[in-house]
């Protein structure tokens, strides 16, 4: 048996099951609902750390371990941050109103054996960091956050309503992709190079020295 | 030219899933890929010059889609892999314990090794489709080759 017979025998056992819904009409479907699952995930993600527009009060937040630091809305924020005892972290910040706000949130790390480790909450905040946030305020501008950038792109989206942006942080670049939808929303993703069929020309590459000019 | 959907899945998800599995090492973001490789086809309105135009772009696309979701910090609880393969009907032993080796292997190898092994890629074709170098491609394989000799012994031919 030759090495390659070697290794579609054993990978030939790799099926997808039964579950995967591919029918044309619901894929559509399912592209839209999707989306809407991945900008509720986003929001959700965002709200881990920055809570909502109320003010979600905490019981018992036990004893503060860290005093940690995240990006938001291109302000570096002071965060405290406790063991929330499953699994996870609250975290807690005060706003510019002063009202403090608490939320859990909890992150693995996956290990090259498959295994995960628990990540800490510095490392959490480090990862959420690297996120980019897009956001549409509502006289219905169009801005995107990237650790002290602010940006305001609403006249940067092309005939196709896309706006492709190369912005960078120490180093780093991420591409960023804001597709601005029928009903004036946004939906984005970034990547770590051009996504298939594009070309790093068509990103609009951004060096913005931090401005004041945040929505309100 | 285009082919159908229904044609494309009943032709590739197989593939698609191993290729994305590779990345992600997990069932279920690997189908989550895979439907979304599908979804993205079907929304592309793309024109492509033959049948293995298109085979390379689904694999392309699955593995970056499988490099996000792998990188994603928005993660759902993940089935360890171990807990995975025992749900895997494998032929023999040494099929098990080359998935096993295959799986632990770094991710930069893995899919290399599999392009070339499973999907009969050349060089050449991997380096296009992983916008890699032919000489990076031929260095990954090549490093991935002497992992799977030493882990594996007399499994493992020295195809070098």
């Amino acid at each position: 048996m030759t090495n390659k017979e070697r290794y579609k025998q054993a990978f030939s056992t790799l099926h997808t099951s039964s579950r995967l819904s591919l029918e044309v009409e619901e894929m559509a479907l399912l592209q839209k609902k999707r989306k809407n699952t991945i900008a509720a995930a986003a929001i959700a993600a965002c709200a881990l750390i920055i809570g909502g527009s109320g003010t979600a009060y905490a019981a018992d937040v036990g004893g503060i371990q860290e005093k940690l630091s995240m990006w938001f809305h291109g302000t570096q924020t002071k965060v405290e941050v406790s063991d929330n005892e499953t699994g996870g972290y609250t975290f807690r910040y005060q706003t510019q109103d002063g009202a403090a706000e608490f939320q859990g949130a909890g992150g693995v790390s996956i290990n090259e054996d498959g295994s995960t480790t628990a990540l800490s909450a510095g490392e959490l905040l480090d990862t959420i960091n690297q996120y980019a946030m897009v956001e549409t305020d509502e006289n219905g501008a169009v801005w995107a956050y990237y650790y002290d950038q602010i940006l305001n792109i609403t006249d940067l989206f092309d005939e196709n309503d896309t706006c492709r942006l190369l912005l960078s942080h120490d180093g780093t670049f991420i591409y960023l992709k804001v597709t601005r939808e029928q009903d004036g929303s946004c939906s984005y993703s970034q990547h770590t190079e051009p996504l298939d069929g594009e070309a790093a020309e068509d990103y609009l590459y951004i060096v913005i020295e931090g401005t004041s000019s945040a929505p309100q | 030219m285009r082919q159908s959907v229904q044609e494309l899945v009943a032709l590739y998800q197989n593939n698609l899933f191993a290729a994305a599995f590779h990345i992600c090492r997990d069932a279920q973001d690997a189908e989550d890929v895979v439907q979304d490789t599908f979804v993205q086809y079907y929304t592309a309105k793309k024109e492509f010059d033959n049948e293995q135009h298109i085979r390379a772009w689904l694999i392309r696309v699955a593995i970056n889609k499988a490099k996000n979701a792998s990188r994603s910090f928005w993660r759902r609880n993940r089935i360890p892999l171990e807990e995975y393969m025992e749900t895997l009907v494998f032929e023999t032993q040494e099929s098990a314990d080359l998935f096993e080796v295959v799986m632990k292997l770094p991710e930069k190898y893995r899919i290399v090794i599999h392009l070339f092994y499973y999907e009969d890629y050349a060089v050449s074709e991997i380096a296009n489709i992983l916008h890699l170098s032919e000489s990076n491609v031929k260095v990954r394989l090549s490093r991935g080759r002497r992992l799977l000799r030493s882990a594996l012994k007399e499994e493992w031919d020295d195809d070098e």
